[in-house]
């Protein structure tokens, strides 16, 4: 135990802390500048000295820890009088800008200036001037009130790991400053705007509009954008957000966020919003009353259902949508329509991998809190980049990979190549081999356990591939493989993070198969990357073909009885038709009638023109959004909705934790948008179904009496924070036979491409992440403008130099796009995002299903690329 | 971009420590050899090679006053005119290589011969005054000797 006095305070503490953090837990204040609580200590403002006894000088009490029996003085007329002249120092060139500086009022040297500081400078001679850098879409750098804390900078390098920004220079010349000296070319996540003490560094998004004084209110909720579901504090004024912060100490994000998060949020102001409903009449999409649609959509379902029976009619979840929007329609879709035929994206990729680590493992089994990933002792990562596709869950791979933690990764990820202790990329459509080489050589390596003995029958049924055929496939040296082998076997408990291009792939059973194997040799814990905000939770509310709410599947006789019960109905016994299924039922003349909740199928889903085609021919086509997108401009009636800012609700993030999303402000409320859930209780209403809600509350409640899995959830266990897998309901119990696993040949292992190609795949890029952000402003300022990412070597063959037009070509379609050169890609692919109208990859992506994966395959696309000549473009054009 | 003969050089060089960091201030003190200055490419390349982010390359180039910025002449005079050296006459010095190539503290002389540089001590107080030229030392200098000794630098 170690004594400490502080101001007379005595503190006892068991293991030796900095000074500045026992006098927190004493509840004193010590004034910083250079230290923050996610930064490592500096010790560089001396701001925070304090008087130690028998100590002859003042310390810095962030890099000074308690020793037994210290008596620490943190205010006497010393450390006060050395205060007032590290200030006046700071002042010596600090801009007293304060009228016009969007700081004041929240400014760490303003307020300490105004406590301990001279009330005047002695320093006659001038300032440094240093004029006011706008080279930059979204940060203003003002360096003449920079105080060379450096708190950007180490954030940006050791936590963001970005290193876009360094101190340059030296002396009083220096600067902050990126690489270009303007542009800032980085990571967008604006964390180094959280830790700046004072206005050297400040958004562009609101400069010169408001006062921290202005702020209303502050409403605490859960961005938007990805799986990861960082919590994000919205600032108020005069219904609409004028700034998005986090939270230090609340949230998985601990007071980090990245682009999307914190500048992608003004999405919900774009002009385009939609406004009134809008109905087909002679052709053409023309305003109507709310009643009038409702009205329409009634009769029409009606007689749809009546004609063709409700399995005609199918609906389309939304995995931006929250719990309770998703709980409402798929009860639609089952009790009031009488149809399994209910899915999303999230049947893409992220439920089909869920359902196969969890038929082995048991329900739960993705459930992993984040902060287990930097903490634990390997990381093995393929199918998406992680920094990309979650930045904050990214951030925990970097910041383990700085603890020098082992991280392998298994595909090109541009985001972890200076953290990748190893790694290994393919050539295209071979990872399958590397990984079933890597298991092969873990089995050799590592002792099964004897906890699973059905799968480790099947383990012991893989057939063997050696390093050399794995070497010969996919062009990695054996010894490397080996060597990532050597280094797996060494892991005891390794976070396993999984992307989707591993499950959209004609090998995604075997790579499932694969990776649950590599999950049991390692006692690994799997992490899904998932796109979106509420993926999981389409799954957990039964938004799936075949499963009801609480992961209940929909073929067990009693779980389907006691749904149906609930409802005093008969719940149909056939699964329902997939999201891929139903657009080829539409095509085929099989489903008459689509309900679309908020997501973009003309768009989001491969094959755009297939899906475009297969719309129209339907009977009736209803669109619930925000936006008049692709896929609401070929409906017959299009219903305006609430954004994510403007109602309450769930999310349920990748693991698993259910988080409260709460109203900021009405926006489109005023102009008459209704809630998901809202519409469809009236339509369900007009179709004889009483749906009886109130609020988003009504229908929490009745989820948790519908699921088992979320028994006596409220809202107010949500903000308590810890909403974590298990609930307090019961996880399922139900066993799959794991029998029927299909065990692959060696054969399909080895599979590689017959001839030479290029293969084009999707690229995600960290800018944008869906349909969402391209309404946004500032996302659209960082990245104006979709590329196609292809391999340096490939690109000085075919002499390309970054940014020419290049023109994508497959089967399914072309897209012309300017090109992005990385020296880090192989040379078979090249790599289209899906963020912009009419240039996403989907437009040059067919598609067929896989049988058991029931994901579209969409690797092995192979496609030719040429390089636009802007001379002929402009005379043929 | 580097040639091949610097990208082996710094390949040697990296080799030698355990961290890419640690090889950062040789690796770009080669390439100022070699180009004479540090352009913000080399500095690109640098990182590249080295794996080290190009902005924390800058941060590291700008802070070491012995990098240049800027290009220089073919031959660099580092000339001191510290105390010692300005009692024993470095100032004229100074003024003579004005008037002789038209060479000005921090200047190039315009035909791109020679830049000077104005050196705090090099410790050679004792022969003062002293200049290096290139890497080459010079002491007692005066404004006879200086000129002969600068006519075999072309």
């Amino acid at each position: 135990m170690i004594t400490v006095t502080i101001n007379g305070k005595k503190l006892l503490l068991e293991k030796p802390v900095t000074i500045l953090d026992a006098a927190k837990r004493a509840g004193i204040h010590i004034p910083t500048l250079c230290h923050h609580e996610i930064l490592e200590a500096f010790g560089g403002c001396r701001l925070c000295l304090v008087e130690i006894e028998k100590v002859p000088r003042l310390q810095t009490s962030c890099t000074m820890n308690v020793t037994d029996g210290m008596v620490v003085w943190t205010e006497t007329e010393k450390v006060v009088e050395a205060r007032k002249a590290m200030l006046e120092f700071l002042l010596i060139n600090h801009a007293l800008d304060c009228p016009y500086c969007d700081k004041a009022g929240e400014c760490d040297l303003q307020d300490l200036s105004m406590k301990y500081g001279p009330a005047a400078g002695r320093f006659a001679e001038g300032k440094r001037k240093h004029p006011e850098s706008y080279d930059d879409p979204i940060i203003v750098r003002n360096m003449e009130r920079c105080i060379s804390c450096t708190r950007c900078v180490r954030m940006c390098e050791r936590v963001q790991g970005d290193s876009a920004i360094s101190m340059v220079n030296r002396t009083s010349k220096t600067f902050v400053e990126p690489f270009s000296g303007g542009r800032y070319n980085c990571e967008y996540c604006g964390n180094c705007l959280t830790v700046c003490p004072v206005g050297a560094i400040m958004s562009r998004l609101h400069k010169h509009t408001y006062r921290p004084w202005y702020i209303e209110k502050e409403v605490n909720t859960v961005c938007s954008y990805c799986g990861v579901g960082c919590s994000l504090t919205a600032q108020v004024r005069g219904d609409s957000i004028v700034r998005v912060v986090p939270e230090m100490e609340k949230g998985l994000n601990k007071g980090l966020l990245c682009n999307r998060g914190r500048f992608g949020y003004d999405y919900v102001t774009s002009p385009q919003r939609l406004k009134t409903p809008l109905i087909r009449k002679e052709g053409e999409l023309q305003q109507a009353t709310w009643s009038e649609a409702f009205a329409f959509i009634a009769q029409k379902l009606k007689e749809i259902k009546e004609k063709e029976g409700g399995s005609a009619i199918a609906g389309i979840a939304s995995a931006r949508c929250t719990n309770e929007d998703n709980y409402v329609f798929q009860k639609f879709l089952r009790v009031v329509l009488g149809s399994n035929n209910i899915d999303s994206v999230a049947g893409f990729a992220f439920a089909p991998a869920q359902r196969f680590f969890e038929n082995i493992f048991g329900q739960g089994v993705t459930a992993n809190p984040l902060h287990g990933i930097s903490r634990s002792d390997g990381i093995f990562i393929t199918g998406a980049d992680p920094t990309t596709v979650n930045p904050i869950l990214g951030l925990q791979v970097r910041g383990a990979s700085r603890k020098r933690v082992p991280v392998v990764t298994l595909g090109h990820m541009p985001g972890l190549v200076r953290f990748a202790t190893q790694r290994l990329v393919p050539q295209p459509l071979t990872d399958t081999a590397v990984l079933a080489a890597l298991v092969t050589e873990l089995i050799k390596r590592r002792p099964l356990s004897g906890e699973k003995p059905a799968f480790e029958e099947i383990i012991g049924k893989i057939p063997p591939v050696s390093l050399k055929d794995a070497e010969e496939r996919s062009g990695i040296p054996a010894g490397e493989i080996g060597g990532c082998a050597e280094i797996l076997s060494g892991m005891t408990n390794p976070a396993l993070i999984i992307g989707r291009d591993s499950v959209q792939s004609s090998r995604g059973q075997e790579n499932l198969l694969l990776l649950a194997a590599l999950t049991y040799l390692l006692n690994g814990r799997i992490y899904l990357l998932s796109e979106l905000p509420n993926e999981q939770g389409l799954v957990d509310m039964g938004c799936l073909p075949d499963m009801l709410p609480g992961g209940r599947p929909l073929a067990v006789e009693s779980f389907r009885k006691r749904y149906g019960e609930f409802f005093s109905t008969e719940i149909p016994a056939a699964p329902g038709l997939s999201l891929m299924e139903s657009i080829e039922g539409a095509k085929a003349g099989k489903i008459k009638a689509l309900y679309i909740m908020g997501e973009n199928v003309a768009y989001n889903v491969p094959d755009t023109a297939f899906v475009k085609e297969a719309l129209s021919s339907l009977e009736f086509i209803v669109v619930q959004d925000i936006f008049l997108n692709e896929t609401a401009r070929l409906a017959h009636v299009v219903l305006p909705t609430l954004a994510w800012s403007e109602k309450e609700g769930s999310y349920t993030n990748l693991e698993r934790r259910l988080q409260h999303v709460r109203k900021a402000v009405e926006g489109a409320r005023s102009s008459g948008s209704m809630e998901d859930w809202r519409i469809i209780a009236e339509i369900s209403r007009m179709l004889g179904t009483e749906m009886k809600y109130s609020d988003a509350g009504d229908i929490l409640a009745e989820i948790a009496k519908v699921s088992p899995l979320h028994k006596g959830i409220t809202y107010g266990d949500m903000d308590a924070g810890e909403f974590l897998w298990p609930y307090k309901g019961e996880p399922l119990r139900h066993d799959v036979s794991i029998a029927g696993i299909e065990i692959p040949e060696a054969g399909s292992l080895l599979k590689k491409p017959e001839k030479e190609a290029l293969y084009v795949g999707i690229e995600r890029p960290l800018f944008h992440s869906a349909t969402q952000s391209r309404s946004s402003s500032a996302l659209n300022s960082i990245l104006p403008e979709p590329y196609v990412r292809l391999s340096r070597a490939l690109a000085q063959r075919m002499s390309i130099a970054d940014g020419d037009s290049v023109a994508v070509s497959t089967s399914a379609g072309t897209v012309e796009l300017p090109a992005l050169l990385d020296p880090d890609m192989p040379e078979g692919m090249v790599l289209v995002a899906n963020n912009f109208a009419d240039r996403g990859v989907f437009r040059v992506m067919s598609w067929r299903m896989h049988a058991a994966t029931k994901s579209p395959v969409l690797d092995g696309m192979e496609a030719t690329l040429r390089k636009i000549d802007r001379k002929t473009a402009e005379v043929s054009g | 971009m580097l040639n091949e003969k610097l990208v082996a050089e710094i390949n040697r060089l990296r080799s030698k420590y355990k961290d890419a960091r640690s090889c950062l201030l040789p690796s770009l003190y080669v390439v100022q050899r070699e180009e004479g200055w540090i352009t913000p490419d080399a500095m690109t390349a640098v990182g590249e090679l080295l794996n080290v982010p190009k902005a924390t390359v800058k941060g590291v180039a700008t802070f070491y006053s012995m990098y240049r910025h800027k290009p220089m002449g073919r031959h660099l005079i580092q000339l001191c005119t510290n105390v010692a050296c300005m009692l024993m006459g470095a100032e004229s010095l100074v003024d003579l290589l004005k008037e002789k190539y038209g060479l000005t503290p921090n200047g190039t002389s315009p035909d791109g011969r020679f830049s000077l540089v104005i050196m705090e001590c090099i410790g050679a107080c004792g022969t003062a005054p002293a200049m290096l030229v290139d890497t080459d030392f010079h002491d007692s200098l005066n404004d006879k000797n200086i000129l002969e000794i600068l006519e075999s630098y072309q």
